[in-house]
């Protein structure tokens, strides 16, 4: 059994509930042993905008609530992922910067030492966990199915800190998809932006973003979008009728977070993975049970 | 006219003055003398069509000193944060960083922010997150929340009066 410090960042625990409800139902199957991190914050990388003392501080203070409890951290959502890589290669290169951190942490009996490793759900699943034990675990393979990657722009960008996937050719997600039955297509908008970290300033150009990125895959004749970014998934999936009427278009694909389809071919109950949570048409798909099924 | 020149006749209050100097110290070194305005970076920026930016033009005025003309600009404000630019350039810079760099001058220097940055700071200083825990709809269009789903409480900081403290004075410290 692997304990892992589960920290959520904002956007999942505060909205993106259909990826928690499946990491927690998911990951527990394959020995890994999920431990809250209570008092976590804002991993402060939206902050990077505003003063970057600040995320440091932050990504520092995350850290060190995982550190205190001795074991290493799994972040799910990609932005909180590179903020906290981002903050630990800082704190490694500038020892002066951690002394000055920790003087702040202090306050609350906290210490950031760097020791810990950070993990996200890509090289969790792909690397940790692996596509052998994944493969075995699958009860109802789900074949006839071809999706699509969206991997998200923090996840395998940028290319000077450790991304879980190559920047130019990632393939990790695919792999994942291919390894419960689905076949996989590469797609020319694979990896672009979905326009999610400007929504809040620039509406219109960040639905067009994930609107022609939709749009791109459902003209391929595919039959889903699998992420692994909560911000992604909200601007893809829980945004894609905002973002059909931006562009003009009618959207209509079936968008799904990879540990949800990875529970579907487990035979886990689909209403614990958060599924009535999917805006997107997820129950075009035979696999899917509809709303009413599920209750 | 040097890049501290500029920013100065802007920007009369001493202490804060100083700060946004020694930020841009920091800066400089960000600045890159290797640029060759190219304009890959550009080519690839996401927020090039739909917002105009231009990381290679932000590239060129930081250079050229106009580093005051880019800290009032609208434009620092519409980079998407992919890193994509950074991933073309061939000279392994990185618009974004700087661009980075010059919000956070921005906010140093009492610039007014987009109300989504200031929303976010705001919620942070009162949670420890950039959001409250939202209220969203399910598929039949049914209203849920988080604790329809049998999930543990939200994260919170034990004493968040605390970590408010720590974070008002944090976000007057700058990183160099
Ligand atoms: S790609 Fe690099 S060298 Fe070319 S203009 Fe942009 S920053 Fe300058
Ligand atoms: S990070 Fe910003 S400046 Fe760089 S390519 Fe993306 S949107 Fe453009």
């Amino acid at each position: 059994m692997k304990e892992l410090g589960l920290y959520l960042g904002c956007v999942i625990p505060t909205e993106q509930y259909g990826y928690e409800m499946s990491i927690r139902e998911v990951l527990p199957k394959f020995d890994m042993e999920l431990v809250d991190l209570e008092e976590s914050t804002c991993c402060g990388a939206p902050l990077r905008n505003v003063n970057m003392f600040t995320t440091m501080y932050l990504s520092a203070r995350n850290m060190a609530l995982c550190e205190k409890k001795g074991i290493d951290l799994y972040a799910p959502c990609p932005i909180c992922h590179l903020g906290l890589i981002e903050a630990k290669e800082n704190l490694e290169e500038n020892p002066e910067l951690k002394a000055k951190i920790n003087s702040k942490l202090e306050e609350e009996d906290l210490r950031y030492e760097g020791t810990i490793e950070l993990y996200h759900t890509l090289d969790l699943l792909h690397d940790e966990i692996g596509l052998d034990e994944i493969e075995d675990q699958v009860e109802e393979p789900l074949d006839d199915l071809t999706f699509a990657a969206h991997y998200g722009c923090n996840t395998i960008r940028p290319n000077d800190l450790d991304r879980p996937d190559d920047s130019e050719n990632p393939q990790k997600l695919e792999e994942l998809m291919e390894a419960i039955g689905i076949e996989t297509e590469d797609y020319p908008e694979k990896l672009d932006c979905c326009g999610g970290q400007v929504i809040s300033d620039h509406n219109e150009s960040a639905l067009t973003k994930a609107g022609e990125k939709i749009e791109a895959v459902q003209n391929q004749g595919l039959d889903g979008l699998s992420t692994i970014c909560p911000w992604g998934h909200r601007m893809l999936d829980s945004k894609q009728d905002s973002a059909a009427d931006t562009i003009g278009e009618s959207l209509d694909l079936p968008v799904m977070y990879y540990i949800q389809l990875l529970g579907i071919a487990m035979g886990i109950d689909q209403s614990r993975l958060g599924l009535e949570l999917n805006l997107s048409p997820v129950d075009k798909l035979e696999a899917i049970e509809s709303i009413e099924e599920a209750e | 006219m040097s890049l501290i020149d500029l920013t100065s006749m802007a920007e009369p209050d001493e202490e804060q003055q100083e700060k946004i100097e020694e930020t841009l110290e920091g800066l400089k070194e960000d600045i890159p003398d290797l640029c060759y305005q190219c304009g890959k970076c550009t080519s690839g920026c996401e927020a090039f069509i739909l917002l105009e930016l231009e990381p290679h033009s932000i590239m060129g005025k930081s250079r050229a000193g106009f580093i005051d003309e880019l800290v009032n600009s609208d434009e620092i404000w519409t980079c998407m944060q992919c890193f994509k630019c950074q991933e073309r350039c061939p000279q392994d810079l990185s618009p974004v960083r700087v661009i980075f760099a010059l919000k956070n001058l921005a906010v140093a220097a009492g610039k007014e922010i987009p109300s989504g940055y200031q929303k976010m700071l705001q919620s942070v200083l009162g949670n420890g997150l950039i959001q409250q825990p939202k209220e969203v709809l399910n598929r039949a269009n049914e209203t849920r929340k988080r604790e329809d789903f049998d999930l543990p409480p939200v994260p919170e900081p034990e004493d968040m009066d605390k970590v408010q403290q720590i974070l008002m004075k944090a976000t007057q410290e700058k990183l160099r």
